[in-house]
């Protein structure tokens, strides 16, 4: 098929017929019988839970699958007129981009402008092409000045935007991005789904995103492929998608969809706009439910006398705390005189962008990194859970990681006693989080009695909802035990459902601390979805919505 | 955190250039050390190497490379001095010892084994500019065409060593993490830990250069030419350098010796070249453009005009 044929669109971006595929000595196949299409300048979202297929489709599309992992694969797949089969992920980089989930893996370049422009030559293109194709995808991602850059000074979001624009530099018919967004704040999060709509809309690339936060998403997508086991399970969209996940698995809907289905509204809405239209087409003007808090700021902040002081023992406390790091060279304040404290079976959410200054205050916590100035305590003890769990499983037996007592008595608090004689690389993902968090706590367990503090770096990176809400059970019954539980989170929904109170953070400084249904419900980028349809204070899950909606108490 | 080692782009001379001036000129300095033993000469060089990168912004490399290579060359000095019993000049006799049989301290081993020491600072401080200098990207795209494996080799190194080294903390910390009941982790089992995971990012990487098209036999289309001003200058520099160390060379321009007693000479050629690479460190400087100031006593002819 001739280039301009695909240029006009007469060839699908992507399609998919009878695809079966098993990864190398896998028990069961990863993909089964999946038949889709994606037109030109489509913009198609895939949703599923964990471990249902997505990654794997994405890399079949790229060609990866199974021409880089192996393993045994029947059916067909067609990448803008290139049989991806057949042609291997170098010769499909011309016509189709990838993206991963983690930004640190898909660099391979010293410096920005090196990485961008690294596809072009090896492409064999042209010196004064490739300075103009950089040229023009650089100022398409708003990186221009990130250029002369090396890659090892960029925080996440512009990791991540680099990665997409080596991606997007060949000017390739389909970008498949997976999970790109599980490692960005709010902001940055919002900010890349819709500069990826922008260039779907601009330069008519089709995109195919795998995601699990769809409230993020789904409003700039055409259609909606779900996958439940290797399968498609359904493919329209994204109103019909939400009809059919109330139904089918009410664990992909989104918070606003959700509202809308316990308030007995419909249609269910696509985002935030179509939720707004549809209760001010309806007539449905939503109102301040009685239990919730008297609210008059609708951007709560800490102002003089604000500071919540618990009234539980103390588990941490923080006053004036400085804490300096080195960035490009120079020493930086990351923590700038910050006071912060919280009780004993307190369940607090961390929140703020990238570099606010979440993972130093949990770091100082635990003594990994010195403080310059102020006071740090933890009195009654501290388990810390980093961003990567598997940092902690260095042994091939639980047991091993975890002996005697003191070990049974930490899997026992996660829940893990059964698993005792399993190699940790066998646990789902949820299971070896739990581990991790058995392996910091163990020893720290006095007579059933837990650490003071247990604080959680970021756990639901890369999570599906069910795994959260497993996850959200599990903080609950830690600060049951009497724990004062801290988690460091980008999350807002998993914040609404876990989270007692929000601490919100700004370039090292505390600039809201509340009640989490008070500081989720002013603003907007730290706000639920359900707070961002509804504007109302104290209004932050579906639940709480639809009472509001009916006009009842809030639960 | 990054390595004070680790290129950092900056608006410097030595940055602009090409690789191939960068190599000359850091290169001409080390070849020079190999040629010679005398301490004046080594020192000049070494002199001249952390001239060059201080003026290049590389102030933390230097210092970096100061420590690795006292770090090393105290070690040296220290075995050489054991196990080397020439020189007439004997401040211990230390009896026998076990391997090392008859153990006299002599002070012609303790000089030679500094001069090994110094000519290991230089080689130190040399490779640490280039490293904080040279745009690793530009020395791969010009070794792409002549070698094509060992570029892919290079690019892969090039990009896990940074990634190993912060994967390297994180499981550091994640150790100093674990509760006082799990089991301990030793460096035995931390670094299985890091190789594991290690090739699982070899892996991610290698796929990602897979996607870039690293697997294409790619028409060879001419390279980007990246003109650079000061080219010319390291070039010369380059060639100055290992002229006149060549030359002082065969002029006998040494003047040391350690053994039996310890000689040394200061002849005119072995000044002469001693200055000349103290000077050279020079070559990286970039001459400030002085900007045009109106005098701030003579009013701007606008103003001027409004008060008339």
């Amino acid at each position: 098929m001739s280039e301009l044929a695909i240029r006009r669109g007469a060839a699908p971006a992507l399609a998919v017929e009878g695809l079966g595929y098993a990864y190398p000595h896998a028990d069961r196949s990863a993909l089964v019988d999946v038949s889709l299409e994606v037109a030109p300048g489509e913009f198609a979202l895939l949703a599923g839970r964990s471990a249902s297929g997505k990654s794997t489709l994405l890399k079949a599309a790229c060609g990866l699958v199974p021409h880089f992992h192996g393993g045994e694969i029947e059916g067909r797949v067609g990448v803008a007129g290139h049989e991806a089969i057949v042609a291997g992920p170098g010769e499909l980089a011309a016509v189709v981009g990838y993206v991963a989930q983690d930004p640190e893996t898909q660099v391979v370049s010293t410096t920005v402008a090196a990485e961008i422009e690294l596809p072009l030559e090896l492409r064999g293109d042209a010196p004064a092409d490739r300075a103009r194709a950089v040229e023009e995808v650089a100022l398409a991602l708003a990186v221009p000045h990130l250029l002369g850059r090396t890659v090892d000074t960029l925080s996440g979001g512009e990791l991540q935007r680099v990665a997409l624009a080596a991606a997007l530099v060949t000017r390739p018919r389909l970008v498949l991005l997976d999970e790109p967004t599980s490692q960005l704040d709010p902001v940055a999060g919002d900010e890349l789904i819709w500069l990826l709509r922008r260039l779907n809309e601009e330069w008519g690339v089709a995109v195919l995103l795998a995601e699990h936060r769809l409230e993020r998403c789904l409003a700039a997508a055409d259609r909606v492929v779900a996958m439940e086991a290797g399968m498609v399970s359904f493919d329209g969209a994204p109103g019909e998608f939400l009809a059919w996940s109330q139904e089918a698995d009410p664990a992909l809907t989104t918070p606003a969809a959700r509202l809308f289905s316990l308030a007995g509204i419909s249609p269910l809405p696509v985002g935030v706009r179509a939720a707004r239209r549809t209760l001010e087409a309806s007539e449905l003007a939503p109102s301040v439910p009685p239990g919730s808090p008297p609210t008059t700021v609708p951007h709560p902040g800490k102002g003089e006398g604000r500071q919540i002081r618990p009234l539980a023992a103390s588990a941490f406390s923080a006053t004036a705390v400085w804490v300096e790091l080195e960035r490009d060279e120079q020493p930086h304040d990351v923590l700038r005189g910050l006071d912060l404290a919280v009780g004993r079976g307190e369940r607090v959410a961390l929140m703020g962008r990238n570099g606010a200054g979440k993972s130093t205050l949990l770091r100082a916590a635990a003594g990994l990194v010195d403080t310059v100035a102020g006071k740090l305590e933890v009195p009654t003890g501290l388990a810390l859970l980093t961003q990567n769990p598997s940092d902690y499983l260095v042994r091939e037996r639980i047991g091993d990681e975890l002996p005697g007592e003191p070990g049974m008595a930490a899997l026992r608090t996660v829940g893990l006693e059964h698993a005792v004689d399993a190699d940790p690389r066998d646990l789902s993902g949820g299971e070896r989080q739990r581990l991790a968090l058995a392996i910091a706590l163990a020893g720290r367990i006095d007579g059933g009695e837990l650490p003071g503090l247990v604080a959680l770096d970021e756990p639901t990176r890369g999570m599906d909802r069910a795994r959260k809400d497993d996850l959200v059970d599990l903080v609950t019954d830690l600060a049951g035990r009497g724990a004062g539980v801290v988690v460091a989170t980008h999350d807002v929904e998993f914040a609404a459902a876990f989270a007692t109170r929000v601490v919100l953070l700004g370039d090292g400084v505390v600039i809201a601390d509340g009640p989490a249904a008070e500081v989720l419900s002013g603003g907007w980028y730290f706000a639920t979805e359900v707070a961002r349809v509804l504007d109302l204070p104290g209004v932050v899950t579906p639940e709480q919505g639809a009472a509001a909606l009916r006009g009842e108490e809030s639960p | 955190m990054r390595s004070a080692l680790a290129y950092t782009p900056r608006p410097g001379a030595l940055q602009s250039a090409s690789p191939g001036a960068a190599v000359a000129y850091l290169g001409s300095f080390v070849v020079v050390s190999f040629l010679f033993t005398n301490p004046l000469v080594l020192a000049a060089a070494g002199a001249g190497l952390v001239l060059a990168g201080l003026i290049s912004g590389a102030r933390g490399a230097v210092r970096s490379a100061l420590w690795m290579g006292l770090g090393l060359a105290l070690p040296i000095a220290a075995i050489n001095a054991l196990v080397v019993d020439r020189g007439e000049t004997v401040l211990a006799r230390l009896g026998h010892w076990p391997l090392f049989g008859q153990v006299d301290i002599t002070l012609e081993a303790i000089v030679a084994g500094a001069v090994i020491a110094l000519l290991v600072v230089v080689t130190v401080v040399a490779a640490a500019v280039y490293s904080s200098c040279v745009d690793p990207d530009r020395v791969l795209r010009s070794l792409r065409p002549l070698a094509g494996r060992s570029a892919l080799t290079a690019t892969l190194v090039s990009r896990l060593f940074p990634v190993a080294a912060a994967d390297a903390g994180r499981l550091r910390d994640a150790a100093r993490l674990r509760g006082p009941g799990a089991a301990e982790v030793g460096l035995a089992a931390l670094s299985r830990r890091l190789l594991a995971g290690s090739l699982d990012r070899a892996v991610d990487v290698a796929a990602t250069l897979e996607l870039r098209g690293y697997g294409l036999d790619a028409p060879r289309v001419r390279r980007r030419r990246e003109p650079s001003r000061f080219d010319r200058r390291f070039y010369c520099a380059a060639a100055l350098v290992l002229a006149a160390g060549v030359a002082a060379r065969v002029l006998g321009g040494n003047g040391f010796h350690t053994y039996p007693t310890v000689e040394l000479t200061l002849g005119p050629e072995t000044v002469a070249l001693a200055a000349l690479l103290v000077l050279s460190g020079l070559a990286p400087l970039r001459r400030r453009r002085r900007v045009r100031r109106r005098a701030s006593s003579a009013p701007a002819p606008a103003l001027e005009a409004r008060r008339v």
